[in-house]
């Protein structure tokens, strides 16, 4: 077997690789940022100010003039630059890498059992983190220092994480574990529930037996005499501190009936529920005084929606104007909410439609507070973050302007009082020559050997987006632009459990994209062609 | 082409109408009111206060600021009642197992479904929307009056009774006969064996559970004493059992609908009504009898192998017989034409105009437990009126407005005026567009 052998090699390579690349991070530095303006969220703007950061953390804050700078600390000039508080999106699925599962299957002749599935309620999306650097540096430039990572497979998906984006260390990035359950409204494939309806009734099952199940352990632990022992169930076990103990519920919520079936919920069973997505929360506003609410910038109505059964010209007004202000709906009822990324495929997409919700209506300030402080407080999180003042963690971004204003870059990121630099977006961009939308095989040619590789891409103006599947799975493509001819993007792979990030350079054509991935200790080529496209 | 032109035509304007509190003021003027249950007044009026019925008569007089409609010339009728239909949800059958009857279609409603519309157009003001028929023992089902505009929860009509789906013979059996996993039962017998062992289960359930609550009450009761694991799945069976909620069978051949009737008594619950019930004419006296109703198509039949013997005779045959008979729609499409169907049963049977319409109106009102407040138009029941232009039996006619509660929801005249405006501006869009490319 040729492959094989090859695969073999391959491996020796890309562990190599792996041994050279590998960069650490420093954290225990001393930073003073000067001369920049301050804007402190929960307090009161400072015109020309400081932040001193040492070991992690805001030592201290304030007018220029108050402030002793530290002699052991580096200096940062940023005049004319703004400083925030870094920004908190609390829903996103980054860094998650599902194993792929066998569907569930019945055998012929076996009589219907209570087969369940979609419940990982004990699961942790810790175990299941592979950081990119290539993704880190794209929520940088956005100016996201932290995360809520939730795991998105199954009704029970499992248990969230809140990260801060220091490094590409799993342990390290940990703010808080086991922040929340995420549940969503899904189905199973084949096996109960295969419907919503069904989802519901195993929803509220599943609570009512975490109910018993945790009166039946309490009766058994107070005098075991005389008592059945109840059988352990680690998926009630871990279901239990949601249910008796009021430890937060996050719902995915895709469309209106889903908040409201989430309400039910929460209100059948007494749950602390949070509602994430939402991006039709105005629309059932009257019900949602007292929810946490984690809306989703995602703008698309979702298939059931009024709006996109009625035609194109209105779906392209819900999609251009009607979603978009949801926020600022909310707003004006007087609801608070989060902002998050959830549903967009793009970083750069998050400050985009911020951009637009603020069009549509939505205060600035209110904007900023849906992804600083009101998140920070609906995950207990504000005494650490959220906002700048003395004794919460550095998270600090340095802005070229007023955040939200469409020329504004994120020049600088602290996270954690780590410091990041952003790089700079390439200045001289030709317009595309061609586009580059669509299926692509080839073959990577390394000095080991050569590899099978079949891309998927697409295209938005400059903007290259997509994916590479090969042995290995499958890998994002980020950061890509298309100038003229030249194209340019980079990968994060993840090999054996570890990822490499590579940098392709190289000339694309109609049917033709030939050039070099460079990696830290050397490159390969690749030569792929356009697969055509079936004419049916 | 209709049914491409509804959604397409149902009108911007129509999207937004506001949200109000249901119950308004209304007077209906000088219709031929047809109350299904008090006779017919050839000249009379209507008046609405607050979404009750206040006076039906002659020469009412329109208390200061309540909206009249003039219906010189046309039949005003209760509201249509569509007894069986699967309108107004995002799914319809929780295929994975065979027996689930803790699912419920409540938890899947769709406010926004067009189709609620198609309803009004034909009259229709208030719908049982229901589970599928592809389990053996489906899923609750839920009554819904066709306020479009307003929120699920709006709809609901809560004094209905709650009922559960079940069905026999081919669909159960077939369900997912040609699937990878093809699920017991494939067989009639199948199918009533089925139920039967989960009714069996679900009375030890009960009993578990009445067992567990009289020791839990005696003085005697000791402290350890831990309830039985509460089962959604058998709670909806032993509700059947209590008595809380009435079943609704899909049952084509006379053979297994005897069979079902037998469970029943087996078991002591409640069936409300068959649903389709081809063969019903073969057992009329014995469903009369038990005082079970049908809900069935008119004179569709022959369309699978149960339905071969299915006659349109049996409406009008078995309402003579004592059943009480309504006419549903099962979908989104004949739902605008129940009078139609209903007319029928005076051609094929014999009914009488009286008796026709009952069919469509008081007969499913008192199968879904509704009778107090629809299904005819007497003081005190709910404003629920479709106006027709000609008698509602009458091949000829068609529903002009739809009422609910006081509200108008389907105005014919309006709706056509404003798809007119709507296809003017398109045309005219398309003519600027034009005019550009030149």
């Amino acid at each position: 077997m040729k492959t094989k052998k090859f695969l073999v090699l391959f491996y020796f390579f890309l562990a190599f690789l792996i041994l050279v690349s590998s960069s650490s991070t420093y954290a225990g530095s001393v930073y003073a940022i000067v001369n920049c303006k301050v804007v402190p969220v929960a307090s009161s703007a400072i015109d020309k100010g400081v932040i001193i950061i040492r070991d992690g953390l805001i030592v201290s804050l304030g007018p220029s003039e108050k402030i002793v700078i530290p002699e052991d600390a580096e200096v940062i000039e940023a005049e004319g630059l703004i400083a925030y508080p870094g920004l908190i999106d609390a829903h996103t699925n980054l860094f998650l890498e599902l194993p792929k599962e066998e569907p569930a299957q019945r055998q012929r002749g076996m009589a219907p059992q209570e087969k369940e599935t979609g419940r990982y309620s004990d699961l942790t999306v810790f175990k299941l983190l592979k950081p990119k650097k290539t993704t880190i540096g794209s929520y940088h430039k956005i100016g996201v220092t932290t995360v809520l990572v939730a795991p998105k497979k199954g009704i029970f998906a499992g248990q969230s994480v809140l990260l801060n984006l220091n490094g590409e260390k799993a342990e390290a990035m940990v703010v808080k574990n086991s922040v929340a359950l995420q549940i969503n409204f899904t189905r199973a494939r084949g096996v109960y529930p295969a419907t919503v309806m069904g989802t519901m009734a195993l929803l509220r099952q599943s609570f009512l037996d975490a109910k018993h199940y945790h009166s039946h352990k309490s009766l058994y632990a107070s005098s075991s005499k005389g008592i059945k022992r109840p059988e352990y169930d680690p998926f009630l076990e871990a279901l239990v501190p949601f249910i008796l103990e009021r430890k937060p519920i996050i719902f995915t919520c895709n469309n209106q009936e889903d908040i409201k079936r989430a309400l039910r919920l929460i209100d059948e069973f007494k749950l602390n529920g949070f509602l994430s997505g939402a991006n039709e929360a105005w629309r059932v506003a009257d019900y949602l005084k007292k929810t946490p609410l984690f809306v989703s910038l995602h703008f698309k109505p979702p298939i059931t929606s009024i709006y996109v059964n009625k035609g194109e010209e209105l779906k392209e007004k819900a999609e251009k104007e009607i979603y978009p202000a949801n926020a600022s709906n909310l707003y004006k009822s007087g609801i608070r909410f989060a902002l998050t990324s959830y549903g967009l495929t793009k970083a750069s997409d998050y400050l985009k439609n911020i951009q637009k919700a603020i069009k549509a209506g939505l205060p600035k300030e209110e904007a900023l507070k849906a992804v600083t402080i009101h998140p920070a407080q609906f995950l207990g999180v504000n005494n650490i973050m959220g906002s700048l003042s003395e004794g919460k963690i550095a998270n600090v971004i340095l802005t070229s302007g007023e955040i939200f204003e469409e020329k504004t870059r994120v020049k600088r990121i602290f996270v954690d009082g780590v410091m990041f630099k952003i790089k700079k977006p390439p200045e001289k961009v030709k317009a595309p020559a061609l586009n580059l939308a669509g299926k692509w095989e080839g073959t990577v040619i390394s000095p080991m050997g050569e590899l099978d590789v079949t891309m998927e891409l697409e295209q938005e103006e400059n903007e290259i987006l997509g994916t590479i599947t090969s042995n290995f799975g499958i890998w994002e493509i980020s950061d890509g632009i298309l100038s003229g001819n030249d194209l340019t993007f980079t990968i994060s792979a993840t090999i054996m459990g570890e990822s490499i990030d590579m940098e392709f350079s190289g000339k694309a054509e109609e049917d033709l994209i030939e050039g070099t991935f460079s990696f830290s200790s050397g490159s390969a080529e690749i030569r792929v062609t356009r697969v055509p496209t079936s004419g049916f | 082409m209709k049914k491409k032109i509804i959604p397409i035509f149902l009108g911007f304007s129509l999207l937004f109408i506001p949200v109000l509190a249901s119950g308004q003021n209304l007077l209906i003027k000088n219709g031929t009111i047809l109350t299904v249950t008090k006779g017919t007044i050839p000249r009379g009026d209507i008046l609405i206060i607050n979404g009750i019925i206040k006076k039906i008569g002659e020469n009412i007089e329109a208390p200061e600021g309540v909206k009249t409609v003039d219906a010189s010339g046309k039949y005003v009728v209760a509201g249509i009642i569509d007894s069986h239909t699967h309108i107004a949800i995002t799914a319809g059958n929780e295929s994975s197992e065979a027996i689930t009857p803790e699912v419920s279609v409540r938890d899947v409603l769709n406010a926004e479904d067009t189709a609620i519309y198609t309803a009004l157009s034909g009259g229709v003001t208030m719908v049982h929307t229901m589970h599928g028929s592809g389990n053996p023992i489906g899923g609750q089902n839920i009554v819904l009056k066709m306020k479009w505009g307003l929120s699920a929860e709006e709809m609901i009509v809560h004094e209905a009774y709650r009922t559960l789906k079940f069905a026999l013979g081919e669909n159960p059996k077939q369900s997912n006969f040609f699937t990878a996993t093809p699920r017991y039962p494939q067989s009639r017998m199948g199918v009533n064996a089925i139920i039967r062992r989960e009714l069996l289960k679900a009375k030890n359930y009960k009993e578990q559970w009445d067992r567990y609550l009289k020791a839990k009450k005696s003085k005697k009761s000791a402290k350890n004493l831990i309830p039985p694991r509460k089962n959604l799945r058998m709670e909806a069976l032993a509700d059947l059992l209590r008595g809380k909620m009435l079943a609704r069978c899909h049952s084509y051949r006379a053979d297994e609908t005897l069979e079902f009737i037998n469970l029943s008594k087996e078991f002591g619950f409640k069936i409300a009504c068959f649903e389709h019930a081809s063969e019903a004419f073969k057992i009329a006296k014995e469903l009369a009898e038990e005082g079970i109703g049908t809900s069935v198509f008119l004179d569709s039949w022959a369309y699978k192998i149960e339905a071969y013997e299915g006659i349109a005779y049996s409406a009008g045959f078995c309402t003579k017989k004592g059943v009480l008979v309504s006419i549903n729609s099962d979908s989104s499409e004949r739902i605008r034409r129940l009078f139609n169907d209903a007319a029928k049963s005076m051609k094929y049977g014999g009914l009488t105009e009286e008796e026709a319409l009952k069919l469509v109106t008081i007969n499913p009102a008192i199968q879904l437990g509704v009778e107090k407040i629809a299904g005819s138009l007497e003081v005190g029941k709910h404003g629920d009126i479709a106006i027709f232009n000609e008698h509602p039996m009458s091949a000829y006619t068609r529903c002009d407005m739809t009422i609910i509660e006081g509200k108008i929801y389907f105005d014919r005249a309006q709706y056509l005026k404003e798809r007119e405006e709507e296809e003017k501006k398109k045309a005219e869009k398309e003519k600027k567009k034009k005019g550009e490319k030149k």
